[in-house]
Order: C-alpha cells, then structure tokens, then sequence
C-alpha cells in the first residue's frame, strides 16, 4: 500500500516534465492510468496464497513456504488517523498519505476543498502556473465556459434571423404583397435547418481542435464577437475566466523551472479528505484501517464509543450523552444501507447531488458513472410498533413520503440515466444497550426495490 | 467523480429526448395534423416529424403565422366529419341488476348455468348486453352468455360508448310501462353523462381505475380485471402476512448448523489462524492477513437482507387496497382467448394520491410484490450484464399513480442486490479492458 501511494504521490511531480516536452496545448492530456491506481477496491492489504497444484509437489512446497513466512512475520496493516470534530459532526483526515490512500482504494471521503477527489494542492499549483495539464474542475470550468459561448452565439444567430424575417416583411409590407416572402410556414421542419445548434457547434468545434492539434487561435476573435452583446445569459463567468487567466503571467516562468521543494514549502495544502460519517464508521468498524481521535483529548475513540457518538451526532443538533438511542436514528438507517452495499462491492457515496442518499458506482467514480441511486425509507413491521396508538402515529409519521416526492426523484434518476433504488430497512424494536454491533446490525434488514417508470407507449411490444 | 455525473445532467439535455420520449409530455403542433392523412387517404403509413419549437415570442409575422396555422389545423380537424356507419350501429342495453336471463326466459334451475342462471363465463357485475355484437371490439371484451348477448362490464361500456362504437339503451321497464308492447326501437339512448354517471361506482369501478382502463386500452392493450378487485375482499383462512416476511430473509452471520458448520469454523481458522475477526467490536475483517478481496467481502457480509426467490406466492387478497393488482394487462401483439386468458404481461394496482398520499410501505409493497409470480431475470443478455439483471429484478407490478386524472406509470421490481456479489465480477474482470467503461443501455 505504501508503494501505491508513493507513486501517486510521484505523479503529479513527474507532470510538468512531461507535459513541457509536449507542442504548447496538446489537444487532451492523457488521462492517468485508473487501472493502476485504483487497483486495490478497499484500503486493505491482501495476499494471495500461491495456487496449489496437486501434481506438481513444488507448488505446494511453494504454497507451504509463503503459509509459513505468514506465520513467522505476519505483514502488518497500516491503520489511518482521522479525528472527530464535534462542532461539525464530521470527521477529518489531515494526513496526506491518509488521504491518498482512502481516496485511491475504495473511493472513500471527499476533498473539503474539491469536488470529490482531493485536487486542491493541484490545481493551486496549476493556478499559479507550476503544473502543466488540467484538473477535472479546470477541464469542467473550461468545457462549460465553451458551452456557454456557443449559447451566445446561439442566441445572436437567432437574433439575427429573426431581424433579418422583420426586415423582408417590411420590405414586402412595402410592395403591398400581403403575403409574406416565399414562406414556408406549413412546414414546421423548414425551420430546423437554419436552427443552431450547441451540441452540432461543440462537436465541430472538438473535431477542429483535434485537427489543429493545439493552434490556441480560434477562440480570441469569437470571444470577442460574442463578449455580451446579448444578455440572454449573464457575462459573470466569462470575467472569471479573464481574471484566472490573468493571474498566470504574473507568475514568473523561471520560477516554475526551479526547484519543487520550495514550492511545496511556500504552498501549503489547506485541504483535508472529510468522512462521512457512514464511511468513517465503516472504515473502523469494518475493516478496522482507521483510528478516530478524538480531537480535545487527544484518544482514540473506540469503537464501543464511537458508534453511540455518531448515532446522537446524526441529529441536528445532536442529542446529549444522556439521551437514550433510538434504533431507528438516522445513522443506523444509513449505515446499514452502506454496509450492505458496500459488503457486496459497490462503492457508495453521497447520492445528495441527485436528491438521493446514495449512489452506487461500479469499481469507482472514475471509471464510469454511477448506475444506481438509493433512497433509504424506515419500515416497521416488527409488532412493537404497533403495539400503542402513540407508536402508531410516530411509525406513520417516519415511514410517509408523497408521491409528488417520489415522482420527482425519480425524474431526476431518469434525467441523469440512473436506476432509482427505493432500499426499505427494517428497524428491530429498541433493545437495552448492546455492546455487540454485530448482532445489533443482525437485527435489521434490507430489501430493495427498483423503481422505474413505465412508459405504455413503448412496451406495445 | 462528480464532474462526470454533472456531464450526464448536462449531457442529456439534448439526449434526452431520446431517453424517456413520451409523446403526452409534450406539446402538441397542430399543424401536423394536415399532413395526417387518415383524413384523404389510409395507405401512407409514414409518421409525420416533429417541427421544432420556440420558446419566445417574437413580433415577426412569421410566428404568427405559424400560431394561426397551428390553430386552423386543429380547426379543421376537428372539424372534420365523424361519421357513424349505420351497418356498424351497435346497440346495448343497461341491466342495473346485473346479468339476467332475457325477458320472458324462465330458468328453473339458475345454480346450474351459474351468474343468475346466464352462463359460467359472465362476470357478475357486468350490466350492459348486446344482442346482436359485432365489430372488432368484442374480441377482448365481454363475455357472451347461452343466448349468445354479449355482456360487458362497466368500464367496457363505458370505453366503447365514449369512444362512439355503442348506442346505450335504458331498459324498457325503466322508460315505459311493463304492459306496452314496445319494441326496441322504443328505447332511449343514453347519455355520455348518463353513462359516465351510471357506470362509475358501479361495482367498485373508481374514476381512477377507468382512467387506467381506458389509456391502456386506447393504446391497444387488452384490459382485464384482476382477483384483487373488489377492495373489501379479504384473503379467508390465516393470512402470512406476519410469517412471510422472515421466511425470505438471508441471515450472512448465521452459521450453518452441525457438521457443516464446524468444518467451516475449522477452515476459516486455518486460512486465518491469528483470526482477530470480532463483530462484536470490529474490525469485521479482523487485523490479520487476508487471502484474496473476495475473502474480505465475505467477511462483511451481516446485514440480512431479502431474497424474493425463496418467498411464498401470496393470495392476492392478503393485501392492503389500493396495493393490490386490479387489472392483467396484455399487450397489443398478445394473443387473447376471452374464455381462458394467458397469465398477463403486466400486472397493474391503481393509485389515487388524493386517498393514498404516502408511498406504500415496506409491508404493503411487499405484500403487493409476493402476490406476483417470480418473474427471474433470463437471457443471454441478461446473464452477461449486471445492470440489466438488477433493473429487471424478480417479481415486478406496476403501479398506476393517478393524480387527478393524470396516470403516472411505475414499475417496480424486487431488486435483490444481494444476489449479486458484484466483487466477484469485478476481480474477474480486473484484467480485461472493455469491462471499464460500459454502461447498460436501455
């Protein structure tokens, strides 16, 4: 595992030289090798016993031999630190290799300061022109940018047509000819063609650039042209794209050239993998790969503790220690869910961009999109919750979800070509306190529905 | 990464037409209606284009042209003359008592024939006959009875009287005296309203579920009522409902009992002698080495969860209304015999949000869901993809969520995740390039 990180860790040093040796603005800079990196699905170590043979007597010797060498010196598991931030119910890695390592097996936590992966050092670095290549927020931000530009344009051709169909039918208002210039109005797919057209626009504009292979030309004088004429979208972010680019002039190149240490010294990172709370709790609990601190006492929190501390903690504001846990807090729901998913090979994170409570990807978020989105609903069939009138009306209250709700997260899924998941658990009766998590999680279950909708029209046959 | 994710939202805007298409989402252009041609000729059979829209106004003439082209069409087709061929008047008569022998027909023994003496196949809440049926419709509605009238059910009637294909008549006894000798030709029409006012509510047909009957069947379903019908019916006998449940649950954590299951202790001790694995207190996967991720996976499986597979098929009348399938639907390419229906393509329950507001709940889904057959994914497409497996799941229905007339289709599917042991998949396919980046297509 330490050898994996390094060599993530080397990467991003070895960029620039690379890059540089490329003509000024490759097309596409090559995507890192996922494969590689990501080639361990949770920050475990594990390893494979040689394959017996039967009939090759020195496959077993050999089987034999590393079965003992296991025995003599066991490989030791590296164990992460995070600790806990009471104040903000949320749990922090500030260690770099730590966050290198959850993020590249198994896709745990989020940068504070990015988007999903931790990139910040990265693209600060590429900010002040220290780094060549593009981060995804940079390759985002330039891709929408373009989007916009093109919409621009859009709204100007339709601008002009519309003006230049003002002036024919005033000129044939002129002539006394009531009808207008060689019309075509009972065709409505005449108008297609002069339409425009942003996806046809981006695609030309990709095939251009591959076939320029870098002139950094074309964009000036459009720019220019289009520089909010029309104000059908805000010029906000085309300014901000002038003041980031600015900045990189200033910078002076040499600096770039000389050497890394000191940068790395005057740039500090200031970002740190945030755990959700589900991961944190899983990373400790299930593979036992994270410490988590306690931040004013300076303890490891155990594992006996650490789960009632995110159970009160999974309100707002979170419950007292007094208080007593009820089974069906919403940690409990959510960590049941993560785990199952988790222990099946999905890798789970936060569905909170699409109005869901998880998403399930695949091997990772860099190798394809999530299929999946999860919502979790309580159900309680257990006959303890409908022993009292009282009970009665609290399990109606937590199980009920409107279906104009359910119509629109499940719109949201189908826009984002995504499965809604509907994940219903079964919440035990409330039991005295356990110390066994195990058989506490024993205790609930999951069964899942796919929800999708049903289009008559295209089911004929 | 999320920018991905946002790639799609962005991506699809223009995909998405192509995505989830459903024609009554959008608004119509009227103007294609001239290029119809049903009106003049019946032999092209090409599907006019969509025209593209504009989303402002603008003050060219052209526009507005358009708008007043637009409008002139559906001017002119509604206009258009619907003519009702007198060869194909089809005359039915309302029997508010349901199912009777004709006047003057003495039946001595009713029990014998069953329905009141009419015959076995008619369905007793059925209150409309034709004497004479003819026509394309009565192939997959109604049920003839032994002088050969054929007796629709409400919601039959009420389709084929609001679509034009049947005059309604009162009964005689109800417009003249018992004694007149009048003919049929006597009777009176009935109303659209009369009709509409008659029909729903008769026998348990909502307005909900006749919006349900009659999209599907305009679009060329066959429609038929399901045992779940009448919402009062209840199952007879015990019920499963609070066994049931526990029987499909899988238990990863449970050992298996006697022999078996000391061997596996044993086994896992010698492939992880310095086992510090502790579910009680974690880690699950214990501190010590481990052979393979598969292993690791193994070892974290403890959350039980359901396997539709092993549950029992329940009576469809051990379920909470509205959660309970009232309509088999058949699509159009089905072939339908009236008097011995093949099991249905789709199994249908019917919704009305402004009674039902929440979502069901666990209980009343999956009673709803164990009343349908196991339908297990099968193929050889679906054997190769993972999602697709998934998303077709194991048992399935529909829900019809109707909200003041609009029917809002669901099908939901008893997913079973746990069926699927993804890491396998996975670790198999760590080596092959063409595993990366697919996604199922739909």
């Amino acid at each position: 595992m330490a050898e994996a990180t390094s060599k993530a860790q080397s990467s991003p040093e070895a960029d620039p030289a690379r890059v540089k040796a490329r003509p000024a603005r490759a097309p596409r800079p090559p995507r890192p090798n996922y494969r590689h990196i990501h080639r361990f699905p949770l920050p475990v170590n594990a390893h494979p016993v040689p394959p017996v043979i039967p009939h090759n007597p020195l496959s077993i010797i050999s089987a034999a031999l590393s079965y003992l060498s296991f025995l003599i010196s066991r490989p030791s598991q590296e164990v992460h630190s995070a600790y806990f931030d009471p104040a903000t119910s949320s749990i922090h890695v500030t260690d770099v290799k730590a966050i290198r390592a959850l993020w590249e097996m198994g896709f745990f936590g989020k940068g504070n300061l990015s988007r999903s992966e931790p990139s910040w050092l990265e693209r600060e670095k590429k900010r002040r022109g220290l780094l060549g290549g593009n981060t995804s927020e940079e390759v985002t931000r330039k891709r929408r940018s373009e989007r916009r530009e093109l919409k621009l344009e859009r709204a100007r051709s339709e601008r002009l047509l519309i003006e230049e169909r003002l002036k024919r039918e005033a000129t044939a208002r002129e002539l006394g000819s009531l009808s207008v210039p060689p019309d075509d109005s009972t065709d409505p797919t005449a108008t297609t063609i002069e339409k425009f057209s942003v996806k046809k626009a981006m695609e030309a504009k990709y095939r251009a650039r591959i076939a320029q292979n870098g002139g950094s030309v074309p964009s000036a004088d459009e720019s220019a042209s289009t520089q909010s004429k029309f104000v059908r979208f805000s010029s906000v972010v085309e300014q901000k794209e002038v003041t980031s680019t600015s900045t990189v002039p200033l910078q002076d190149s040499s600096f770039a050239d000389g050497n890394e240490i000191d940068v790395e010294d005057i740039l500090e990172n200031q970002e740190h993998l945030q755990l959700s709370n589900e991961e944190a709790f899983f990373l400790v609990y299930g593979l036992g790969v994270l410490r988590v601190f306690d931040r004013e006492q300076n303890a490891v929190i155990p594992t006996s503790t650490l789960l009632p501390l995110l159970r009160r903690h999974s309100y707002f504001p979170s419950h007292p220690e007094s208080s007593t846990l009820s089974p069906d807090d919403p940690f409990m729901l959510s960590y049941v869910v993560y785990h199952h998913f988790r222990s099946l090979g999905w890798v789970v994170r936060s569905g909170v961009k699409f109005g869901t409570d998880y998403l399930l990807y695949n091997r990772g978020p860099v190798f394809s999109h999530a299929e999946f989105a999860v919502i979790i609903v309580p159900s309680y069939n257990d006959s303890y919750w409908s022993e009292t009138e009282e009970r009665r009306d609290y399990v109606t209250s937590k199980q009920s979800r409107s279906w104009w709700w359910l119509h629109c997260v499940n719109r949201v899924q189908a826009q984002v070509k995504k499965s809604l998941v509907i994940c219903y658990v079964e919440v035990p009766p409330p039991t005295g306190s356990s110390e066994d998590t195990g058989a506490l999680l024993a205790q609930y279950q999951v069964r899942e529905f796919l929800l999708r909708r049903w289009i008559p029209n295209r089911t004929r046959d | 990464m999320g920018d991905k994710d946002e790639d799609a939202i962005r991506g699809t805007s223009v995909e998405a037409t192509q995505i989830e298409t459903d024609l009554s989402d959008e608004t119509q252009d009227f103007r294609l209606l001239n290029h119809l041609s049903f009106l003049t000729d019946s032999n092209s059979a090409t599907l006019p284009k969509r025209g593209e829209k504009d989303f402002e106004p603008n003050p060219t003439e052209y526009q507005a042209d358009i708008l007043s082209a637009s409008r002139q069409a559906m001017h002119n087709a509604l206009a258009h003359p619907r003519l009702h061929n007198a060869n194909n008047k089809v005359i039915g008569y309302f029997a508010p008592d349901g199912p009777v022998p004709p006047p003057g027909v003495n039946i001595e023994d009713p029990a014998k024939f069953g329905g009141k003496g009419v015959g076995v196949n008619v369905h007793l809440e059925s209150c409309v006959y034709v004497p004479n049926p003819k026509g394309q419709y009565f192939k997959n509605m109604g049920q003839s009875d032994r002088w050969n009238r054929v007796w629709l059910l409400p919601e039959e009637a009420l389709f084929l009287i609001e679509r034009g294909s049947l005059d309604i008549r009162w009964p005689i006894e109800m417009t003249s005296s018992l004694d007149d000798e009048g003919s049929e030709e006597l009777s009176i029409p009935m109303s659209l309203q009369a009709a509409y006012a008659s029909f729903i509510g008769h026998a348990g047909l909502t307005l909900e579920r006749y919006t349900v009957f009659t999209g599907l069947k305009r679009l060329g379903y066959a429609l038929a009522r399901a045992p779940g019908w009448d919402d009062s019916a209840r199952a007879e006998g015990n019920t499963l409902k609070d066994q049931n449940q526990g029987g499909a649950v899988r238990h990863p954590l449970k050992r298996g009992p006697g022999l078996a299951g000391i061997l596996e202790q044993i086994f896992s001790w010698a492939s992880d002698p310095f086992c510090t694995r502790s579910t009680a207190a974690g880690p699950v996967v214990g501190c010590g080495m481990h052979r393979s991720y598969n292993d690791i996976y193994r070892k974290l499986a403890m959350i039980p969860w359901y396997d539709p597979s092993l549950a029992i098929e329940r009576d469809p009348l051990d379920t909470t209304p509205p959660f309970r399938v009232v309509f088999h639907a058949y699509r159009p390419s089905t072939p339908i015999k009236k008097s011995a229906l093949p099991p249905p393509d789709f199994r249908i329950a019917v919704i009305n949000t402004r009674e039902t507001e929440s979502i069901p709940t666990l209980a009343q889904l999956g009673a709803l869901m164990e009343t349908t057959p196991l339908d297990p994914p099968h193929g050889e497409k679906m054997k190769r993809m993972v999602y697709m497996r998934l998303r077709h799941g194991y048992r399935n229905v529909i829900l019809a969520v109707v909200d003041q007339g609009i029917a809002s289709y669901l099908r939901i599917s008893d997913a079973a995740f746990g069926k699927e042991k993804l890491y396998e998949t996975q670790s198999a396919s760590m080596g092959s390039k063409k595993n990366g980046n697919h996604r199922g297509k739909r």
